[in-house]
């Protein structure tokens, strides 16, 4: 029943917890490996390869084994689509926030109007 | 950075987005250029050069409201429409909307997204006020229709960088 195809919506469960960002902001940097993502987390093993699987279901994350060593890096594509989005939908609205500023400036000016 | 200008995004869970943007003027004035038709259509323009051709609604329970724009070629671009479910003046605003859009490569009737419900909420702290919004889809086609038309804004991925994003989202 798995999609071939990782869907926002794993994405997007993957990015909505903490310690995965956290994992992703490390991955940024380079390769890790399990014991390496645990570590700063303060987490098990099993509990950090759980959420690796998480990363892994996004495609945001591939892990590789080496003797004993889960090595892990991160996956650009399916990341840069949420970021897109996300960035897609400031850019959309940012400029309305703004003109929203200035409205709200201009209202601050005007005496209390008489309507309810 | 000024703080009115500070805007996050962030995915909630698996079908929720959430927004928060601060404003440097009273929830009251907020509420009213957020929910008054005649001061909406001051600032929401949707994507720059459109325009906004309807903008109507009733802030009460079971009130709908409608926003329409025309694309810079002057053509029917998007139409937001919903009921307002939960309405408390001035902090806290649920309603439902349906978005219809136009474009190339959609059909000539449009094409519906899925409906969401638009959780608003207003808090004031020293005469400065923080709106938070979530966008609840109510299924995977709905926010992946959202995703599309935030794609086909065609921005470009050049100046995004990751390490912004996790920031941005890491909200602690």
């Amino acid at each position: 029943m798995v999609a071939q195809q990782p869907g926002l919506d794993d994405v997007f469960h993957a990015l909505a917890h903490p310690a995965r960002r956290e994992m992703l902001r490390q991955l940024s940097r380079g390769e890790r490996n399990l014991t390496e993502l645990a570590e700063p987390l303060d987490m098990s093993f099993p509990a950090a390869s759980k959420h690796v699987r998480v990363l892994e279901r996004a495609r945001l994350v591939r892990r590789r084994v080496e003797g004993r060593s889960h090595i892990c890096r991160i996956e650009g594509e399916p990341m840069a689509k949420a970021v897109e989005w996300m960035e897609a939908f400031r850019r959309i609205w940012e400029p309305n926030f703004a003109r929203l500023d200035a409205l709200l400036d201009e209202l601050k000016q005007e005496p209390e109007t008489g309507d309810r | 950075m000024s703080m009115s200008g500070t805007f996050h995004v962030e995915p909630r869970g698996d079908l929720e987005i959430f927004i928060t943007r601060r404003f440097d003027a009273s929830r009251k004035l907020v509420w009213d250029a957020m929910t008054k038709p005649e001061l909406i259509r001051r600032w929401l323009y949707a994507p720059e050069g459109w325009e906004m051709t309807v903008c109507e609604g009733s802030v009460e329970v079971g009130g709908t409201f409608k926003w329409a724009w025309n694309g810079p070629d002057g053509e029917p671009a998007l139409e937001i429409t919903g009921v307002n479910k939960e309405v408390v003046v001035p902090e806290r605003l649920v309603h439902t909307e349906v978005m219809k859009m136009w474009g190339p490569g959609l059909p000539p009737e449009g094409m519906e997204l899925g409906e969401l419900l638009a959780t608003l909420v207003l808090s004031e702290n020293d005469g400065r006020t923080t709106m938070s919004m979530t966008l609840a889809f109510a299924s995977k086609e709905a926010r992946d229709g959202a995703l599309a038309s935030g794609m086909a804004e065609g921005m470009s991925a050049g100046y995004l960088t990751l390490d912004a994003m996790l920031e941005g989202s890491s909200g602690r």
